[in-house]
Parts: C-alpha cells; sequence; structure tokens
C-alpha cells in the first residue's frame, strides 16, 4: 500500500529524516511514537506530499510520488489527513466540511454528496452537528468532523498526525472511538501518537522513530514489554 | 483687515443656496469612488495575491507597483496621469477617465496590502486540510482561503474606501467636477468661503458616516453567517 525507501528530508541545513525505510501492507495498523522532533509529524507528512521529498522514493497505492506523471491531487484524495490542530474550514458547516471535497474534487452532486455526508456524520456520531459551524464544536467533536471530512473521499489509507494531542483528556475517547471502528473496517493507517494504550490495543506494528531515523519496530506487545534498543527503553520508560 | 472678518456676518442662506449646485458634484464624487474603488479592488486583489505568489516575476511586478505607488504623492500621481502620461501616448485622456485611473490605482496600491496581510494571516493547517482532501491551489484559495480572509479584510478595507473617497478632492487639480470643484466655484462668484467650505465638509462627512455604517452592517451579517 505504502512503500518507503531510503527517504531523506532536509528543512535547509537541517535533516529531518535520515533514511526510512518501511512497508505498509493494505490494512495494516501501524503507529509511530517517538520523541518530539524526531520526525515523526515529517514522516507522515511527506506520505500526503505536505513536504516535498528531499530524496529517496515513497510510493503510495503503486505511484511514485516523485514520478512527475503523478497525479498528487489524486494521491491526496487515496491517503487522507486527520491533523493535530483538526484544521477544520471555519467558515462552514461540518456538512460543508465533510461534502466540499466529494463535490469539488469528485465531482459528485450536491444532493448524493449531503446523504453520503450525513452518512460519515452518523459514523462519528454526530448527525445532529451537521449545520453547525466548528466552533460551537468540542475539540473531540471537531476531530470527529475531521475524520469524516477525510473519509469521505474513500481514501485508501489514512494518515493521523498526533489526532488526540490538542485534545482535553476527557474528550482523547470519543476520537479513538472512532479510529477504532475505522480499525474495525479494515482501513490501512498510519497514527503518530501519544497514545500507548491505543497502540497497544489496535496496532500491528509499533514503530519508534529518533533523530530521524526508525530505530526499533515490532508488534505492541514486544515493543512495549521488551524493547531492544536504549533509546527506545529510555522513551518507554518516560512516558509509561 | 476689515474685509477679513472684522465684520463677518455668517449668512445661513449660503448653505442652503449652495446644496444644489453641490449636489451636481457630489454625485460625480461618489462616481469617481464608486467606479476607483472597484476598478482599484480589482487591483489591489490582483496584487495582493501577487505578493503571496511563489512566482518571482509576478511577486516582484506587484511589489514594485504597491511600492511606487505608496511612495509617490496622490497629487504627483494624478497630474502624471492627466498631464504627462497622454503627451508619451500622443492622445488626451479625459479628466474623469484620469480621475478614475489615479483613484484605482492608487487605492488598488493600499488595497493589495490589506489582501495581503488577510491572507497571510490565515492559517497555513486551513491550505494543508485544503489540499489533503485534494482542492488545487487555486481550488483551496477560493473556497477556502479567500471566504476567511475576506472577512479579516472588511475594517481596514473600510478605511481604505473612506480615504480614498476623500482623496477624490485631489481631483480638483485637473478640473474634474467633483464636490470640491463645486465649491471652489461658488465661492468664486459669491466670497462666501466659510459657508460653502462648511457646507462642503459636512457633505463629505455624512458620505464617509455613510460608508462607516455599510460597513458595520456588512460585518455583522458576515458574523451572523457563521
Amino acid at each position: 500500500m505504502i512503500r518507503i525507501e531510503d527517504l531523506h528530508k532536509n528543512f535547509g541545513p537541517l535533516e529531518v529524516l535520515k533514511g526510512i525505510d518501511l512497508h505498509i501492507r493494505p490494512g495494516e495498523v501501524v503507529v509511530i511514537i517517538g520523541p518530539s522532533g524526531s520526525g515523526k509529524s515529517t514522516l507522515l507528512r511527506c506520505i500526503n506530499l505536505l513536504e516535498d521529498i528531499s530524496s529517496g522514493t515513497v510510493i503510495v497505492d503503486g505511484l511514485d510520488l516523485k514520478d512527475k506523471d503523478t497525479d498528487i491531487n489524486f494521491i491526496r484524495t487515496e491517503v487522507g489527513m486527520v491533523f493535530q490542530q483538526f484544521n477544520l474550514f471555519p467558515h462552514m458547516t461540518a456538512m460543508k466540511n465533510v461534502t466540499l471535497g466529494p463535490i469539488k474534487v469528485r465531482k459528485m452532486s450536491k444532493k448524493k454528496a449531503q446523504n453520503l455526508g450525513l452518512e460519515l456524520l452518523r459514523k462519528v456520531g454526530l448527525e445532529d452537528k451537521a449545520h453547525v459551524y466548528p466552533d460551537q464544536l468540542s475539540g473531540g467533536q471537531k476531530q470527529r468532523v475531521a475524520i469524516a471530512r477525510s473519509l469521505a473521499l474513500t481514501p485508501k489509507a489514512m494518515l493521523f498526525d498526533e489526532p488526540t494531542s490538542a485534545l482535553d483528556p476527557e474528550l482523547v475517547g470519543e476520537v479513538l472511538e472512532v479510529m477504532k471502528a475505522l480499525v474495525v473496517d479494515g482501513m490501512t493507517m498510519v497514527v503518530v501518537s501519544h497514545e500507548m494504550g491505543f497502540a497497544r490495543e489496535v496496532a500491528q506494528r509499533v514503530i519508534f522513530m529518533d533523530e530521524g531515523l526508525i530505530v526499533e519496530e515490532n508488534t505492541p506487545e514486544n515493543i512495549f514489554l521488551n524493547p531492544q534498543n536504549e533509546r527506545t527503553k529510555n522513551f518507554l520508560g518516560k512516558v509509561l | 483687515m476689515d474685509s477679513m472678518g472684522g465684520n463677518f456676518q455668517f449668512k445661513y442662506s449660503v448653505m442652503w443656496e449652495s446644496i444644489p449646485v453641490l449636489m451636481t458634484g457630489v454625485k460625480l464624487t461618489i462616481l469617481i469612488t464608486f467606479f476607483g474603488l472597484i476598478f482599484g479592488f480589482l487591483l489591489g486583489s490582483a496584487a495582493g495575491l501577487g505578493k503571496t505568489s511563489r512566482n518571482i516575476f509576478i511577486n516582484k511586478l506587484s511589489g514594485i507597483y504597491v511600492e511606487s505607488v505608496r511612495g509617490t504623492p496622490l497629487m504627483v500621481q494624478v497630474m502624471f496621469l492627466y498631464f504627462g502620461l497622454p503627451l508619451a501616448l500622443g492622445m488626451r485622456v479625459p479628466p474623469l477617465a484620469a480621475g478614475v485611473t489615479a483613484i484605482a490605482v492608487n487605492a488598488g496600491a493600499y488595497i493589495a496590502e490589506i489582501v495581503r496581510g488577510a491572507i497571510q494571516s490565515i492559517d497555513k493547517g486551513q491550505v494543508e486540510a485544503g489540499r489533503s482532501i485534494g482542492l488545487t491551489h487555486f481550488q483551496a484559495l477560493v473556497y477556502i482561503i479567500w471566504p476567511q480572509a475576506f472577512k479579516r479584510m472588511i475594517p481596514p478595507l473600510g478605511n481604505q474606501f473612506i480615504i480614498s473617497l476623500k482623496d477624490t478632492s485631489l481631483l480638483v487639480v485637473i478640473g474634474v467636477g467633483e464636490l470640491t470643484r463645486q465649491g471652489q466655484e461658488i465661492i468664486a462668484v459669491n466670497f462666501r468661503a466659510f459657508e460653502v467650505w462648511l457646507t462642503v465638509a459636512i457633505i463629505y462627512l455624512a458620505m464617509t458616516m455613510f460608508i462607516s455604517k455599510m460597513l458595520n452592517v456588512v460585518e455583522k451579517k458576515l458574523e451572523i453567517a457563521s
């Protein structure tokens, strides 16, 4: 589904990713953990080409992101992205946030898009908020609308960039529930998160990144209970 | 000294009598302001977007336009457009056309800065979210950035509208028969400078207050709409 080979990313003289190799199979749920500044978010943003790639290869659904013929907008609809700060469009209702992509990108009729929108808002438990503007929603509700907005393009994979980090603790659960429902649906997911409980429960693989490299990867049981690398041990010792 | 007001008597009737003639000037002032600002807004939006463009040529061109207009007096711009440019082009420009152009070009440069500032104040995450659902750069601008930026432009735009309306009085130098010009012409006949300039000032004030009120209404409406 997603194949990354020797990915490097520089911001000026600063090398943020120093050669990442990662292969994500269809339907797999991968959680990326690691200290801040380790390159987790940048890795995710490279997959969606929100950051351009300095060198290396990223292949999404068989399409090489560096290939000039690859339609980047198409890739972006194939891979949904959920942001830490939600990034809902504040001038649009929840419904309009969700239907903008289907209408403008997929050229769906307004009526069909609204049916889809309602279905997706129901899925995230917010059908009664369809006509509410983002500033009247709680953080957790915002993030659930943002997830629905991404799902509206029926992506083949979803990227979550610290989706619960900006939430009040009591609102984290509702977002994780929605994400778990996606796992049940068989969605391919790459999640940058500090929610170790979530990682333990749903991830097939946990990746520990530090200083722009994948330091260790393993099943959640193995990585949490029996970390091999000193840096992994150190990090887990601090967060668990 | 005597004639300078030693026995000055305020003549209320002069104000009333001057109004019909001043109103012909008001019409022209409104006309110039209206079209000047429409073209100015288009010009300013283009240059403002240009200043946020990654295309170096467009970016520099917009920058040069804004800097040269902001860095020179409006009076000089008006004179240049009316007396200077026609010599180079080899054709006469009607005063009204020169006036509207001057207001448009001048307001456009200030509006460009307003547009640029508003667009750059929108969180980067908004574009990213738009791009992540597959919108093109242009679509993200039209559906996501511009509507949010426009709301932030309204107060400074209102300010610029008021400034431009007042700036039309400078067109007196190229003989456009707007409000100030009409006032001057009445005074040339009756010498009642106090009453006539007072009336002219009150009319300008009424117009600028009207713009302020209108913008308040628009602002309120946009607030309710979200």
